[in-house]
């Protein structure tokens, strides 16, 4: 083996020696010693890291997933927690012990743009890690520690500036992101040199057990074999549980997923009901012509379009209208348009939304505060004004605000209005512990979005038991969704473990 | 490192470096830097460089450290040093370069008859085995310039010797008969035996942890014709991630003349 070494210190003493010169002080030479053996890293194993961190007091599931990162999976690994359990932490401890032990020198850090202060902030303040946030002009030679958004970060010049860069480490937020492998994210991370790695997911599966092969194989390409094996054994037309048990083995050798209940710490629990909704007979009547209207027009042939609407159809007629009013445009002649036109009168007569009574009906049982998630901009415009109408104050949140207005939205609702409507890009980086009542207003296809806004507020400092109302119309596109969802669910149990209630148990 | 012991260690680095303590309590310093303390950690150059070049009238900065802010009372201003800090690591560093060579001397003045000094060479180094783990290890030798006897834990044996910078009245040195850099090779020889002999377990394991991580690589690229750049960089960052090193350091060294 190769042993490195400096003789500088060497020729500097005989130069000393031989110059006759000035010596350093004595007591300086003893606290330089002193210093060296206090900070010595003794063993291989064991976290260095705590001990530098004197105003931080880490959770043991953050310290044991720290350390079977660093000595089971050698610095490459999937963090899974479940929302809420600071996976963070977990990262930032890994980062902080890999720089104390000198193996990383430089990190770059790609995360969601909303999340890039919170990283900032925490890296600097809680570990002490000196990062900034990447900006135009930053050279990146210059800064040992990057944090970047990933759609900046994927794009040129931005990609050739960190090609050009040699990266100890490479950690990824919300590195569901990366689920697609034929995005350009995937490219850019895949053609990037991973010698230690983090990938922070509490969403490793979402729609399919393909998300997971191209996120480990971004990891640790050759885990799960290459593609054609994979799908040779594991595809969801092959299913049977021995696969399964063996594929969650080699899952579990490169991701660390704790639970609520791993964490040994009291959580209050989830209730979860489904309340299913009734339309009136005039929201059946306009939901069954929005089916017709593929026998009607070629412009409503696509499945996808169809499928819109008829979600659409069950949260309000406001969505529906927007939708239905562009379609017509396609329509190919005055009689189609003309046919539609009587739909879109029809619907816009409705006076009653089924729907939105019954959130009324829930919020009004209770004096607590409510999130009402919903997937459409002009249904949160309406739950606003209805709520309004009813005596109810609540303001409007999207993943659009800039920081500064989400933190004043969220000082709004917990001061002043009863209710937050937000929208599906609300789910993520907001926290607000002071609330437990989440109504789904639409139910998403993809059960990790119910997920992350249950993980809103279903979090460390939650004191109360959290309520999950799931709206469900009957006899609509919405029962397939919970079905689906169901499905979705178990894959995702089979492989990765154990969810906690998202959905009511069927 | 506890805040107390943080605490003293800027007292003593700041005092034993011609700062002087403008305001202090247990828990902040104030500390008035001398000219080269203020070049060496403030990082302005450009401020000395102006300066330099106009014949201006040097200000060194005054640093305020706060070494514990839980304990703190009335409105003081400063930067938080406590162990991992950026701040106390360029201290260190700071130490290391000012405390790296010494030459010393065992008082005797108070015996009465004259007392024949001998020489030793000390150095003091830090091992380092690297893989994608860490583990380091201090040895502190010193070699007889008389004899050629070896030494280890010679720092800690110097801690219940009263030591000066000069040579003592009384007492007379002996030459050596070992010149120093004679002694350096021996030194260097005798801690890469030590290096050698060593269990090395650790890198067998990280050679084999790394073998099986390029196997499974191999394995995602079967059949692959032309393996892609990726490819070539997933290989490159293996043998980063896993290639057993050591590394010898010289923390410091210096004379020591002894009874």
């Amino acid at each position: 083996m190769i042993i490195e070494r400096s003789s500088k210190w060497e020729e500097d003493f005989i130069n000393k020696l031989e110059s006759d010169g000035e010596w350093d002080s004595w007591k300086l030479y003893n606290m330089s010693y002193d210093v060296v053996k206090t900070n010595l890293i003794t063993e291989f194993s064991g976290l260095q890291s705590p001990k530098y961190l004197p105003n931080l007091t880490p959770l043991t599931h953050q310290l044991e997933a720290a350390e079977t990162v660093i000595e089971r999976m050698n610095g490459k690994a999937i963090l899974a927690d479940e929302v809420g359990l600071g996976k963070t932490i977990e990262a930032g401890l890994i980062l902080k012990e890999y720089l104390i032990r000198g193996l990383v020198k430089k990190a770059l850090i790609l995360a969601p743009a909303s999340l890039i202060n919170q990283w900032v902030e925490e890296l600097n303040y809680k570990f002490y890690i000196p990062v900034i946030a990447y900006k135009k002009n930053i050279q990146l030679d210059q800064y040992d520690i990057v944090v970047m958004s990933m759609d900046t970060a994927k794009k040129s010049p931005h990609r050739e500036a960190i090609y050009a860069q040699d990266y100890d480490m490479i950690i990824i937020d919300e590195a569901h992101k990366l689920k697609n492998h034929k995005t350009k994210i995937y490219e850019f991370v895949q053609s990037l040199k991973k010698k230690f790695c983090l990938l922070l997911t509490a969403t490793p599966i979402q729609n399919d057990v393909f998300e997971l092969f191209y996120l480990i194989s971004l990891l640790k390409p050759g885990h799960l074999g290459n593609y054609e094996m994979f799908q040779s054994s594991f595809s969801a037309s092959k299913h049977d549980l021995e696969h399964d048990e063996y594929l969650r083995e080699l899952v579990n050798q490169v991701m660390v997923r704790n639970r609520r209940q791993d964490t040994g710490i009291e959580w209050t629990n989830r209730q979860v009901q489904i309340i299913p909704i009734q339309f009136t007979d005039e929201e059946r009547e306009v939901y069954n012509l929005i089916l017709d209207l593929k026998d009607v027009s070629s412009a409503f042939s696509g499945a996808f379009s169809m499928i819109t609407l008829q979600k659409e159809m069950c949260s309000s007629k406001e969505a529906t209208y927007l939708t239905l009013n562009n379609m017509r445009q396609n329509c190919g002649d005055q009689e189609e348009e003309d046919h539609v036109e009587g739909v879109i009168q029809k619907l816009m007569a409705l006076e009653v939304n089924s729907k939105a009574e019954k959130t009324y009906e829930i919020i009004s049982k209770t004096t607590d505060k409510v999130i009402i998630f919903t997937e459409y901009r002009a249904s949160q415009a309406y739950l606003q004004w209805y709520l309004n109408s009813k005596g109810i104050t609540s303001v409007l949140f999207n993943g659009k605000f800039k920081k500064s207005k989400r933190d004043y939205m969220k000082h709004l609702f917990k001061e002043h209005a009863q209710v937050l409507i937000a929208t599906e890009a609300g789910g993520e980086g907001i926290n607000l512990q002071f609330c437990h009542h989440v109504i789904n207003y639409d139910l998403p296809w993809n059960p990790m979005k119910l997920e992350q806004r249950i993980g809103r507020v279903h979090r460390l400092g939650q004191e109360h038991d959290v309520q999950i109302y799931n709206l469900v119309t009957d006899n609509t596109i919405e029962k397939d969704i919970l079905d689906m969802l169901y499905v979705k669910i178990d894959v995702f149990e089979k492989v990765v473990g154990e969810l906690d209630d998202i959905l009511s148990a069927l | 490192m506890f805040p107390q012991q943080v605490h003293s260690y800027l007292r003593d680095f700041f005092l034993e470096n011609d700062c002087h303590i403008v305001n202090e309590s247990d828990h902040y310093i104030t500390v008035q830097l001398s000219i080269d303390m203020d070049k060496r950690i403030m990082n302005r150059p450009f401020y000395w460089r102006y300066l330099e070049s106009t014949n201006g009238v040097p200000c060194p900065a005054q640093l305020t450290l706060i070494t514990d802010q839980t304990k703190l009372d009335g409105n003081i201003k400063g930067e938080v040093v406590h162990f991992g800090s950026p701040r106390l690591n360029q201290l260190f560093r700071a130490t290391k370069e000012l405390g790296a060579f010494v030459q010393m001397f065992e008082n005797v003045n108070h015996l009465e008859t004259k007392t024949i000094l001998t020489p030793w060479l000390a150095v003091n180094y830090k091992v380092s085995y690297y893989c994608d783990q860490t583990k380091e290890m201090l040895y502190s030798f010193g070699l007889n310039l008389m004899t050629g006897q070896l030494l280890d834990g010679f720092q800690e044996s110097l801690s219940e010797v009263d030591l000066v910078t000069a040579m003592p009245e009384n007492a007379f040195e002996l030459p050596y008969i070992i010149k120093p850099i004679r002694a350096l090779e021996r030194l260097n020889v005798a801690i890469e035996n030590i290096v050698q002999q060593d269990d090395h377990t650790w890198a067998e394991e990280a050679n084999k942890r790394w073998h099986k991580a390029q196997q499974v690589l191999e394995y995602f690229y079967d059949g692959v014709e032309d393996k892609p750049e990726s490819y070539e960089m997933e290989k490159q960052a293996l043998e980063e991630q896993y290639d057993p090193r050591i590394k010898i350091e010289v923390i410091n060294g210096g004379l020591f003349y002894l009874k």
